[in-house]
């Protein structure tokens, strides 16, 4: 869909190095990095608005290194919207309909459909001074999307919007993606953004990309100690959530189960940081709720710690000192205990995957 | 403090105001109007009023694109540049005039336009470029001003939802920076209609010719016919207010100076 060879951009003080990406169809893949890392300019630069110094960019068949944005058919969408504020809400949507020199009868049709999409007709006549963040997000997207872009480039979208608005507008994204059908790509450094929309991921830092791959994959196996720091937590793990007593019974695939403080039902994904299990060769008697047992498949070190990863019917992370390491024996094959807290579990609701 | 400087507040604006109406209040309502009324004035109006609106044409046409420039690019030369362009702003323009003057009377590019009928020097024509050389930098100023506050972002928005860089320019940038380009050109407007130093120098002072009204204040005075200089003095008064008051109502995140 979107495939980017040795892409290498400087702008300033920012820069992207080397990048080499492919973003297949209908994916929706999403780029984490520190502030700085060069992911806005990359994203720009995909959009055709700065000159690469060197690299090929593709879109489907088509290189558009060279191409004119205008001509690209990419929509691109920032944290702070820029909606033009001069225009109102529905002249911002028919916006890039008229440069395109799309029929009025078929722009309407079109302004119309996105609209009730996003449930944004009521606010056609307002200018964009006037709306709450939710809505001017609302308003960009839409003028986006009237667009049909082939791939839709989403800049931080929800950093400036609050807990409850950022919960409602991921899962708007979420349906809108299935709506549409458009592939996505977004910046974020909001985990809770990854665990709920990302089918894969890439981490950047300094320019370039350090690691990609499916979302698991990236969080159960971290490429270098900066990525594993940078994603802070060990575990994300898919289940079924059910009413327990005053907490939530989290039932994975292959049956086993745990508990977490939560009041979320049905599909979900649970977050646990690795450095919040506790491994121990005995089970011992606690106030936390959680104790399985298993196997080490895999022993990781990185620094002065070391990753442990079990297998206790999914994978678990599990983050100790070497000398914890040292103390337990542990080693692939060894049979442990890991002990958790139930409020150490943080739950997602799924939207979609 | 506050007692004290508030005191000194009233009192400075208490002397403006005393001074500014003294001279408006100077001549009989019927007696500022008869002069007014006289052909010299109105000439004087009617050619400040021509001269100052195509000086401030020519200043917004070339300031637009200018500006736009130095507030988005980065180019070789960019800080000379910005030094020139600005320079006439604390330069007096008596200096600017006398520049001009030398420019189009002694230097082979200025005589090579006087043969091709560019005549500026004692000209009407020698009124709207000196207007030109001396408010030009405050137009620019201003714009570069609005232009810096608007976040580029709005264009590169632009640019993929289907604009080249010309349309995205003219259908966002300047539409946002519009009360920029309003204060801008209603401030070089007034200094035009209040230019004296560059016209003076350039154009002359020759009555019924290239006298506008500074000029005529100045002619006025000179012969003695207090009536006429206060009356042009009054148009430019009022003139200095109502621009005050266009500059206080658009002026919104523009930095005028």
């Amino acid at each position: 869909m979107l495939r980017i060879e040795s892409l290498s951009v400087t702008l300033g003080e920012f820069s992207v190095k080397d990048v080499s990406l492919e973003i297949l169809p209908d994916e929706y893949f999403i780029i984490l990095g520190p502030t700085g890392a060069g992911k806005t300019v990359l994203l720009e630069t995909i959009a055709g608005i700065h000159t690469p110094d060197s690299g090929r960019i593709f879109l489907g068949d088509r290189e558009i290194t060279s191409i004119e944005p205008h001509l690209r058919n990419i929509g691109m969408v920032y944290q702070d919207y820029m909606l033009f504020p001069h225009l109102t809400v529905e002249e911002n949507i028919a916006f890039g309909l008229r440069q395109k020199k799309i029929p009025n009868d078929e722009q309407r049709t079109r302004i119309e459909e996105i609209s009730a999409v996003l449930e944004i007709g009521h606010l056609a006549r307002r200018y964009p001074g006037s709306l709450s963040g939710g809505e001017q997000q609302r308003v960009a997207l839409a003028r986006a999307l009237v667009m049909r872009p082939e791939i839709l480039l989403l800049d931080e979208p929800m950093s400036a919007l609050d807990t409850r608005t950022r919960d409602r507008m991921r899962m708007e994204l979420s349906r809108i993606r299935k709506l549409t059908g458009t592939t996505i790509v977004q910046i974020t450094h909001h985990l809770d953004d990854v665990f709920a929309l990302a089918d894969r991921i890439a981490i950047m830092r300094e320019g370039r990309i350090i690691q990609a791959g499916e979302t698991s994959d990236v969080f159960l196996h971290p490429s270098d100690a900066f990525v594993a720091e940078f994603l802070g937590i060990g575990n994300i793990i898919r289940g079924n959530s059910s009413r327990s007593g005053n907490i939530v019974q989290i039932t994975t695939r292959n049956g086993p189960y745990f508990y977490a403080v939560s009041n979320i039902f049905g599909e979900v994904i649970a977050t646990l940081h690795a450095e919040d299990v506790i491994l121990s060769q005995a089970p011992f008697v606690s106030s936390a709720r959680n104790c399985l047992y298993g196997t080490v498949s895999e022993v990781v070190p990185f620094g002065s710690t070391v990753r442990i990863i079990l297998d206790v019917g999914f994978p678990l992370t599990a983050l100790l000192t070497r000398e914890s390491c040292r103390d337990l024996n542990l080693e692939p094959g060894s049979r442990v205990y890991a002990t958790f807290k139930a409020s150490a579990v943080h739950v997602i609701p799924v939207t979609q995957q | 403090m506050k007692r004290f400087s508030l005191t000194l507040t009233y009192l400075t604006f208490f002397i403006i105001s005393a001074v500014l109406l003294g001279l408006v209040l100077y001549a009989p309502l019927p007696a500022l109007i008869e002069s007014l009324a006289s052909p010299e004035i109105r000439f004087a109006i009617l050619l400040s009023l021509v001269t100052s609106v195509v000086s401030t044409f020519i200043c917004v046409i070339i300031a637009v694109p200018v500006a736009y420039s130095l507030a988005r690019y980065q180019f070789f030369g960019k800080r000379i540049t910005t030094l020139a362009l600005t320079l006439p702003l604390t330069l007096p323009p008596l200096v600017a005039g006398i520049a001009l003057l030398l420019f189009f009377g002694t230097t082979p590019w200025g005589k090579a336009l006087e043969q091709a009928g560019f005549m500026v020097i004692f000209t009407p024509l020698g009124i709207i470029v000196a207007e030109v050389f001396v408010n030009l930098p405050y137009m620019i100023r201003i714009l570069r001003s609005a232009y810096t506050t608007i976040n580029p972002r709005y264009e590169y928005v632009a640019k993929t939802l289907g604009c080249t860089d010309t349309g995205a320019f003219l259908q966002v940038t300047l539409p946002m920076a519009r009360p920029g380009l309003v204060t801008g050109s209603v401030i070089t407007w007034s200094k035009a209609m209040g230019e004296f130093g560059a016209v003076l120098m350039l154009a002359g002072a020759t009555t019924m010719r290239t006298e506008t009204l500074p000029i005529a204040l100045y002619l006025n005075i000179s012969a003695g016919d207090l009536d006429l200089a206060v009356a042009a003095a009054t148009i430019l008064i009022l003139i200095s207010l109502v621009t005050l008051c266009v500059v206080e109502y658009f002026d919104r995140g523009v930095n005028v100076f």
